[in-house]
């Protein structure tokens, strides 16, 4: 491996598992990767694949039965599940940032937008009344709310889908966090509102040097967005690595399978490569590779063994047996 | 021959004005009774010819969720016509549209809500045969298990409940009862949204196979463009209830005129970015609202190229060049 410049933040073997009364899931099952700084790293995967989770996880924001069981949250160095609730607090909003996925939902409908970005500075700033209306003013500006004075009396309810979500943002930036996690973001978005919002997003992370991890299900999203691509399937991570290779020329054939998946927009093809079958069940995953019972290549090795996370070239890694090699073709 | 399903000048209203109290308002101290009308669907126009596929593409609010269970006369139209088959069904009441409907069959978004969680999935796909056969007719059974069987089901799947089954298959047993009446025509709004991406491949190529095997048209509605390319033969663009653009899928994507269209299709992501893009269109601004429709265009107040025309006349859907109709005025060439 070539030398980084110091991550900022490292996920060390994470293991978040939910005890339920119909079994223990292992949402997220040994899941390393790091966040450079000014990286955009995108987390992408199905439903169950325990994206979510981690965004909570390096949080410190999960609730039982659910648990963080085991491995290290090294951000900035310092390992976040060893910090009280009282430190999180500290960190939460002013370290790192989160915007959730439902605009509607993750505003408070009885406090005027201007008291939910005011909140922020309130708990994580020293300026007064005055100077914290005028950052208030500048951040609801800054992701393109015009009138933003009057804006800041107004309701949730008085916003449109697209401009809470600009409000969230605003919310989730304006203690200068130097990182995002963003849990899919623009996923209850229209199409040209959702490319405004990413727009902005990547602006505001840019311009402020912050990191940002994204979470989407969306592999053309992440790939207009981010820097770093992981791929997770069943709580663990299946391939990771550069946004460009990875998408170019996929090592996992459950990579390979979701990129076949995706109607191709500009080249049309007659048929979709599908990936056959349907995510296991969590409770009861298969013996050795999870993905086994849906992969085209699947051998005898992997019904035995359970395949490790190994280097590639070009800072990439992937869990299989047998990596593909050849090139899509573009 | 004639298209299988004609829909002319098409046009969905809804009277939300609510009870007299809510309607009461007071202008300059009179007492007026307001109304408050959803423009819905104003005044769309469109063919779809046997086994033909045609994608309807938009984003929220545009209409097009609501032509669809128009045309399946869920709503009653508040005008225009619906021919199928050459008959004009659009102000049919509950009994006359009985025949009907087994030409025209409906798949649903949301396979959670569109099935009945106390029938075992052998009856769901069952009821609407029964609705239509005669009485006695043994076959019914014997057809119901072909069809799961046909949809990727096993036979075992046919005495469980819906919720014992993944989204995918819950959409799987929503096309088996779709296609057990043998229809002409099967609309399918947003069939594949609510699914992941692998799943929502399965589906799309399973909806592909059936086309082929039982000769069906789709009236395909979508958000999303990627999957509208896949499947579609021709492509309606919506936007505020008005149809702005229709043309051959290649077409449209190669050339789309509307700037709407243009600006849908540069913001959509892509995993195969095109090289060739031309520069990108990007809107400012949001929908208006379906309450009071702007003047002229319904585009112009989000066009980054209206002029003085486009308020003050409405541009109605014009063949631009074969089979590709736009409804813009920067068509005209005078600006």
């Amino acid at each position: 491996m070539s030398v980084q410049k110091q991550a900022l933040l490292e996920v060390r073997d994470l293991k978040t598992r939910f005890y339920t009364f119909a079994g223990v899931v292992n949402a997220v099952d040994g899941v390393s990767f790091s966040v450079g700084r000014g990286e955009i790293l995108g987390l992408v995967g199905e439903s169950g694949g325990g994206k979510s989770v981690i965004g909570f996880s390096i949080l410190g924001l999960i609730d039982p039965p659910g648990k963080v069981d085991d491995g290290e949250i090294l951000f900035g160095g310092v390992d976040l599940r060893r910090k009280s609730e009282k430190e999180l607090q500290k960190i939460r909003g002013k370290e790192i940032a989160m915007v959730f996925q439902d605009p509607m939902t993750s505003l408070n409908p009885l406090q005027t937008v201007g008291e939910q970005i005011d909140e922020m500075l309130r708990l994580h700033s020293d300026l007064d009344g005055k100077a914290r209306r005028a950052r208030c003013i500048e951040m609801l500006s800054d992701v393109g709310i015009s009138e933003a004075e009057k804006r800041l009396n107004n309701y949730p309810h008085q916003f449109s889908g697209g401009m809470r979500q600009r409000v969230v943002i605003a919310i989730a930036m304006i203690a200068g966090p130097q990182l995002i996690i963003a849990d899919e973001p623009t996923t209850a978005l229209d199409v040209t509102i959702q490319s405004q919002i990413l727009k902005l997003m990547k602006q505001q992370v840019r311009e402020r040097e912050a990191s940002m991890i994204l979470i989407t299900h969306d592999l053309a999203v992440v790939s207009q967005m981010a820097d770093e691509i992981v791929v997770l399937y069943c709580g663990k991570i299946v391939e990771k690595g550069p946004k460009q290779d990875l998408i170019s020329k996929p090592a996992h054939p459950y990579t390979q399978g979701l990129l076949g998946s995706i109607p191709k927009l500009h080249d049309r093809q007659d048929r979709l490569t599908q990936i056959p079958g349907t995510v296991p069940d969590v409770r009861n995953l298969p013996q050795g590779c999870n993905f086994r019972e849906r992969c085209p290549f699947a051998q005898a090795r992997c019904a035995e063994e359970e395949p490790e996370q190994h280097a590639l070239d070009a800072g990439r890694s992937v869990a299989c047996h047998f990596p593909l090699e050849q090139e899509l073709a573009p | 021959m004639t298209a299988f399903l004609e829909v002319e000048n098409l046009e969905q209203r809804f009277d939300v004005s609510g009870g007299p109290l809510d309607r009461l308002r007071f202008e300059n101290g009179v007492p007026t009774m307001a109304r408050r009308i959803v423009h819905a669907v104003n005044g769309v126009s469109f063919e779809i010819q046997r086994g033909e596929v045609l994608g309807l593409v938009g984003e929220s609010g545009c209409g097009k969720s609501t032509v669809a269970k128009t045309i399946a006369r869920i709503y009653r139209p508040t005008g225009g016509a619906i021919r199928v088959d050459g008959e004009d069904v659009s102000q049919y009441d509950y009994r006359k549209m009985l025949p009907v409907r087994r030409k025209v069959q409906m798949i649903f978004q949301d396979p959670f809500a569109s099935l009945n969680p106390r029938q075992r999935v052998r009856d769901i796909v069952m009821e609407p045969m029964i609705q239509h056969a005669e009485p006695g007719d043994k076959t019914i059974e014997k057809r119901a298990m072909e069809l799961l069987a046909r949809v990727g089901l096993r036979p075992e799947h046919a005495d469980r409940y819906p919720h014992q089954f993944s989204g995918g298959q819950r959409q799987r047993i929503g096309i088996a009862r779709a296609l057990s009446v043998d229809p002409q025509l099967v609309i399918a709004d947003e069939p594949v949204s609510a699914l992941d991406v692998s799943i929502q491949a399965q589906i799309l190529n399973l909806m592909m196979d059936l086309r082929d095997e039982f000769g069906l048209s789709y009236l395909f509605i979508t958000h999303d463009l990627s999957v509208v390319r896949h499947i579609s033969d021709r492509i309606g663009v919506m936007y505020l209830g008005f149809m702005v653009e229709t043309a051959p899928r290649d077409k449209l994507f190669e050339e789309p005129l509307h700037p709407y269209t243009r600006a849908l299709l540069s913001a959509a992501p892509a995993i195969d970015p095109d090289p060739e893009a031309e520069e990108e269109i990007e809107l400012t601004g949001e929908v208006p609202n379906a309450f009071d429709l702007p003047s002229g265009c319904c585009f112009r107040t989000r066009c980054p190229f209206a002029f003085e025309r486009c308020s003050r006349e409405r541009p109605v859907l014009k063949e631009a060049a074969s089979g590709h109709q736009v409804a813009c005025h920067l068509l005209d060439g005078e600006t």
